[in-house]
């Protein structure tokens, strides 16, 4: 049997559209594309017989095609998922994406001294940069390259730390019906930098788009990194994303993620250390019921000695939710002193939804600390009693337990409008929860 | 106030209560003893609506009411407090969150809107002095990391803070050392009042030196096998279960 799936439509759909891609009128970029779709058609969309894909199958994306989104005219809907997404309390740079295309109207780009920031479409030279291949590239990695529409290049300089966080927004429309929407991100920190991304993605309920978005991060010695990802896509899309992260010595990197929306929603995080005493640090919360599933892959390759990885990752799910967590850890035999913790808990709030955990550990070195623990529990009904006794009735009890045991993942964050945007969407998922 | 008959209740297909009855009037407080196992907790468990326990016969009468078909969440509405025998850790969820939660619940029960966020602030404060719990504890999660004795009193803070007609407290006394038990005998007294009740289960005369009961129930094998008043305690203290005919196992 075949671990990946063909879709012959895709190449074709491809020479269709190469012509009208965004720089297209460069062929070094068209080389670019073409090397991609060729290494994408040599593989093919990964089945479920994949490990890493057993909890999440594409099959249905041999049959269905989802051409590229066209660029979006103006509309309310754009304005009403920005003000959404946008944190006015923070205020600041912030850039949209609507349906894969940057879109200048609500943006307001950056300007701070010592950062580098451009889209691909205004700058070539990134966008062109972002689309060399590297050897590895997941085949769904492969495809974004071949026809990615935009995307965004930053670059901090040494010792600059930003005043400011900078705020990303994807939007999806709902003229993107059975249309896919792809971006790519590169990042990169220099020496003891210090930056906070914020990045949202929304998009309209009752369309069934796929998003696709490969970031790559790159910390130069001593830089600190904070992201925080809002996942509030629209009922119906199909959520991808791939992360990548890789730190030299003495740098630090915090990833939370709050992943709420889509109807098939996969977030890889797939971290490496070039570097000694390097920090990472994943955690998330995700919350899913009626047909959602929620798979998050997280791969750490403690390839040096005496780096530390932290992982916490807590999900929710109520009827018709399902869940899969896959944390792989690998320890070189060299990375001696590595200190890597990994833990996954899921609530179970309804008998029917279904949670899959896969810790892995493969650990080659001899002295190092690791550990990982995975439940996948009810509510206590102890505590529910307690409350209960207390005069909560039993929506009220089980929801401020929830909401207590999704804060942990929030509880690390510097109190601030971050926190919040985190708090409040959670409390929203759950008061809808009660509508229901 | 309540008014237990012929109250009979299994745990886990496992008959413990074997006819219980028992009648607290408005203003009255009582205290029931008996030996470990006997179902005291079980008893209160019962009166309180815990998932579980199996009322197979019998019936529980609250101001006139019909408790056995409420809620648990109805039955505090409607004034019954139940101070654990084993308060439990609730992690991520302060105890002030908890306790705001928990008045504006029975006020909504009662018909009444939320009570004003620095009405509530000052009442929690007052309670907490009065019961001298230490103000950060109020924001710490509720009981996790406190002692036994921090437990007991954090019951206590919620029980001035609720304020009900009924409470049943399940060996309050228990893990207190004799300061601590003074102050919480304090707050039980201040509870009292002529539309008021309050039944007590306890293993320890001392207690009942500071909170005076006027009926002293024994507890045994699931049933009420002897009533007196407070000199009852003292009997029992005296010459314990087996002093006065009370067999642990009575079928
Ligand atoms: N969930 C349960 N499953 C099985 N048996 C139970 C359960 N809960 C209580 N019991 C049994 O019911 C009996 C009464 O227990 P209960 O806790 O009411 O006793 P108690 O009088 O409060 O004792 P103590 O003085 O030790 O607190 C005991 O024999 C106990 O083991
Ligand atoms: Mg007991």
């Amino acid at each position: 049997m075949k671990l990946y799936l063909d879709n012959p439509e895709i190449a074709v759909n491809f020479e269709a559209v190469k012509a009208v891609l965004p720089g297209a009128d460069q062929d070094r970029l068209n080389d670019r594309r073409r090397h991609a779709i060729t290494s994408f058609s040599e593989t093919g969309i990964p089945g479920p017989r994949l490990e890493q894909w057993k909890y999440t199958n594409l099959s249905f994306l041999a049959k269905e095609n989802y051409p590229i989104a066209a660029k979006a005219e103006q509309s309310d809907e754009i304005r009403q998922y920005f003000d959404q997404s946008y944190i006015t309390a923070i205020a600041g740079p912030v850039v949209v994406f609507v349906n894969g295309y940057f879109y200048p109207d609500l943006s307001s780009l950056p300007t701070e001294q010592g950062l580098d920031f451009s889209v691909f479409s205004q700058n070539p030279e990134a966008f062109y940069q972002s689309l060399q291949p590297s050897a590895g590239s997941s085949s769904l990695n492969n495809l974004n390259r071949a026809l990615v529409t935009d995307g965004y290049d930053i670059s901090i300089a040494a010792d600059v730390t930003l005043s400011q966080p900078l705020q990303i927004i994807h939007i999806a429309t709902s003229g993107t019906n059975m249309q896919s929407v792809r971006s790519r991100a590169r990042i990169k920190f220099g020496q003891r930098s210090q930056a906070t991304i914020i990045e949202s993605f929304i998009g309209a309920d009752d369309t069934r788009y796929w998003f696709h978005m490969v970031s790559d991060v790159i910390l130069d010695r001593g830089a600190t990194a904070a992201f925080a990802q809002f996942q509030v896509q629209g009922k119906k899309a199909l959520h991808m994303t791939e992360f990548h992260s890789r730190l030299s010595d003495h740098a630090r990197f915090n990833h939370v993620s709050l992943q709420l929306g889509a109807e098939l929603d996969r977030s890889e995080l797939i971290n490496s250390f070039s570097g000694e005493d390097a920090d990472i640090s994943l955690s998330g919360a995700y919350l899913g019921r009626l047909k959602q599933s929620h798979d998050i892959v997280t791969r750490i390759n403690h390839d040096q000695p005496h780096c530390r990885s932290r992982q916490l990752f807590r999900g929710v799910l109520d009827k018709g939710g399902k869940s899969a967590f896959q944390g792989k850890v690998v320890v070189a035999r060299d990375a001696q002193k590595t200190n890597a913790d990994q833990s996954n808990k899921t609530l179970l709030l309804d008998r029917g939804a279904v949670a899959n955990a896969k810790p892995e550990l493969l650990i080659y070195a001899d002295d190092v600390k690791c550990s990982h623990g995975a439940t996948v529990g009810e509510v206590d009904p102890d505590q529910l009693f307690y409350l209960r006794s207390r005069g909560l009735d039993e929506i009220a009890a089980k929801g401020l337990l929830t909401e207590a045991f999704v804060s942990e993942v929030f509880d690390d964050l510097e109190a601030g409008p971050v926190a919040e945007k985190f708090r409040k969407y959670t409390a929203d998922w759950l008061r809808k929860e009660e509508m229901s | 106030m309540l008014e237990i008959k012929d109250l009979h209740a299994t745990v886990a297909g496992k008959e413990i209560l074997k006819g219980v009855n028992l009648v607290i009037n408005a203003g009255e407080t009582h205290a029931i003893m008996g030996p470990n196992g006997a179902g005291k907790s079980t008893l209160s468990y019962v009166i309180c609506g815990r998932e579980g326990y199996e009322v197979t016969a019998g019936s529980v009468i609250f101001k006139g009411k019909n408790l056995l078909a409420m809620t648990p969440d109805e039955r505090a509405g409607a004034g019954l407090f139940l101070g654990f025998q084993y308060p439990v850790e609730i992690p991520g969820v302060s105890n002030m969150n908890f306790l705001r939660t928990a008045v504006n619940s029975q006020r909504r029960y009662r018909g009444q809107d939320n009570m004003a966020a620095g009405d509530f602030l000052k009442l929690v404060r007052l309670k907490a002095k009065e019961l001298d719990m230490d103000p950060d504890m109020l924001k710490r999660p509720v009981n996790v990391g406190f002692s036994g004795g921090e437990k007991k009193r954090n019951e206590m803070v919620q029980m001035a803070v609720l304020d009900p007609v009924l409470a049943v407290l399940d060996e309050t006394d228990s893990g207190l050392d004799i300061d601590a038990l003074k102050i919480v005998a304090a707050g039980i007294n201040r509870l009292r009042s002529p539309d008021k009740s309050i039944l007590m289960i306890t293993h320890y005369q001392r207690l009942l030196d500071y909170v005076v009961p006027d009926f002293v129930h024994v507890l045994a094998a699931g049933r009420i096998v002897k009533t007196g008043d407070k000199t009852l305690a003292l009997q029992l203290e005296e010459k314990g279960y087996a002093g006065l005919n009370i067999a642990e196992n009575a079928a």
